[in-house]
């Protein structure tokens, strides 16, 4: 490998985010308080329990780890996993590329659904009563499920009828949650905000607006995760300018769980999760562990 | 993409990858194989670029003999975003207030202009490289790796590359990523397979 030399290339010619990645520490409300190593080279995403049990999806299966991050489980999947979901009776629900799979408590495939074409790239789940919602980044829609699989409503497409544009989803990266009460948010990335629909597909509002500044969501299509505490405050993470951050109930900026200095250059991919402590939890891939974020005392 | 042998056999840099994405590369491959083939080294290989191996550390556009550079970007439709801000295009501080339709060159991150957008239509827009404009330095594709998909990247264009033995760029080039490859398949095309 030849040695480093300089370009000559002039200061314009410099790529430099260094100033956009500075957040003021006093907008910092969160600190790790614990880390835990998934085993994974490529732990792609996360989930955690009622009981606290976390749940890491990546490496072709499924890892479990007890609330002090000691495994417990694991299991494998038919393929390369994309995302993962709890049901509230112990149900695991899988998103691999193109299909979703269903495990039971102790790892035992029960079910995969019908594939959703070659086109598909599910990217996210969130289970509620009764429902499962499907994010399928590839076709750009939401999928309603029930939980035996059988489809009953395609969310977020183009209908000209009806003045509804159609989700921008310009990269891999397309989340799906449910809030306290059941509302159902989609992140519409390609215009940098969080949308309200309800489970018919009817749009109802929507929050979020780009900026660089740490108040936005930075570059072309962020964020690219979102989870939503008990009490219906949003965390979101953001590519490019990774960052962790939390909004009020209406979308209002409110603190940095974690800032751009806290993840290492390129780092891409920070699933969240809260659990039932309101601790969050982020999937660090270049790090290859979940860490978790408590409120700082003071 | 269509390719009149009969007329013109030179493919400029011009039209190399005007209407950019993969279709043109392969036009490419097709329409110089006769050129490369006499332009390689006795072993059938010429000069080109692992983007996944690049760095964009600048050395493209300064080391290369000549000038400009036989490097330029070049931009894999089928990957793109077609973002409306894009941050291979706007430079990072940018800020929408006064709009998108029409920024100011301070809004741009490519410091000689080369990276083109038209609208397409909702939020999507089209970027293209003008190739008389690059200069390979790969600003834009630290952008787009950064923030987009990571559908911009740098080639040798071979219709400029004289291919000497001992390529300049090659001995510059701190990551490796500049490697021989058979002249009759000369281009390291993301989003294909090779």
């Amino acid at each position: 490998m030849a040695q480093w030399k300089p370009s000559g290339l002039g200061p314009e010619f410099t790529y430099d985010l260094s100033e956009l990645k500075k957040v003021d520490p006093a907008l910092i409300h969160y600190e790790q308080a614990a880390s835990v190593p998934t085993g994974m080279m490529k732990p792609k995403a996360i989930a955690v329990g009622a009981d606290r049990r976390l749940f890491v999806a990546g490496d072709g299966g499924v890892r479990v780890f007890d609330p002090a991050g000691k495994p417990v489980l694991q299991f494998e999947t038919g393929g390369e996993p994309h995302c993962i979901a709890l049901g509230k009776t112990g149900t695991v629900y899988v998103g691999m590329k193109d299909h979703v799979e269903v495990y039971d408590a102790s790892g035992k495939r029960a079910a995969a659904w019908k594939g959703l074409g070659e086109r598909a790239y599910v990217t996210s789940l969130a289970v509620g009563e009764a429902d499962v919602f499907v994010a399928d980044a590839g076709n750009r829609v939401l999928l309603r499920y029930d939980t035996s699989g059988k489809l009953l409503k395609r969310i977020g497409e183009e209908d000209a009828a009806k003045h509804a544009p159609g989700l921008v989803v310009p990269s891999p990266y397309f989340d799906v949650a449910l809030g306290p009460e059941g509302m159902l948010w989609l992140v519409n990335p390609g215009r940098r905000r969080v949308e309200c629909y309800t489970y018919d597909g009817a749009f109802r509002f929507a929050w979020g607006k780009f900026s660089m500044k740490v108040e936005g969501f930075c570059g072309c299509c962020n964020p690219t995760h979102l989870a939503i505490d008990a009490d219906g405050n949003f965390i979101t993470s953001e590519k490019g300018l990774p960052r962790v951050k939390v909004h009020d109930d209406e979308g209002n900026f409110k603190s940095v769980v974690a800032a751009p200095a806290d993840f290492a250059d390129g780092t891409v991919g920070l699933d969240l999760a809260v659990d039932a402590k309101g601790r969050i939890l982020v999937l660090d891939p270049k790090r290859r562990a979940v860490r978790i974020f408590v409120k700082k005392r003071s | 993409m269509p390719t009149d042998n009969t007329t013109n056999n030179k493919t400029t840099r011009r039209n190399l990858f005007r209407k950019g994405g993969l279709a043109a590369g392969a036009a490419v491959v097709t329409g110089t194989a006769a050129t490369l083939a006499a332009k390689g080294r006795s072993d059938g290989t010429v000069w080109q670029i692992d983007p996944e191996k690049c760095i964009q550390c600048g050395n493209c556009a300064t080391y290369c003999v000549l000038d400009p550079s036989a490097v330029t970007c070049v931009h894999a439709l089928k990957l793109c975003g077609y973002c409306d801000l894009c941050f291979a295009y706007f430079s990072p501080g940018f800020e929408p207030e006064a709009g998108i339709e029409a920024p100011a060159v301070e809004s741009q991150l490519c410091p000689t202009e080369a990276i083109k957008r038209r609208w397409i239509e909702g939020p999507h827009y089209e970027y293209t490289i003008d190739e008389e404009l690059c200069i390979g330095c790969g600003k834009c594709i630290k952008g787009c790796n950064n923030f987009g998909n990571g559908s911009l990247f740098l080639q040798v264009m071979h219709d400029r590359c004289v291919n000497c033995n001992e390529c300049s760029i090659a001995e510059a080039c701190p990551s490796d990523a500049f490697q021989r490859v058979p002249a009759n398949h000369p281009y390291l095309l993301k989003g294909e397979d090779h």
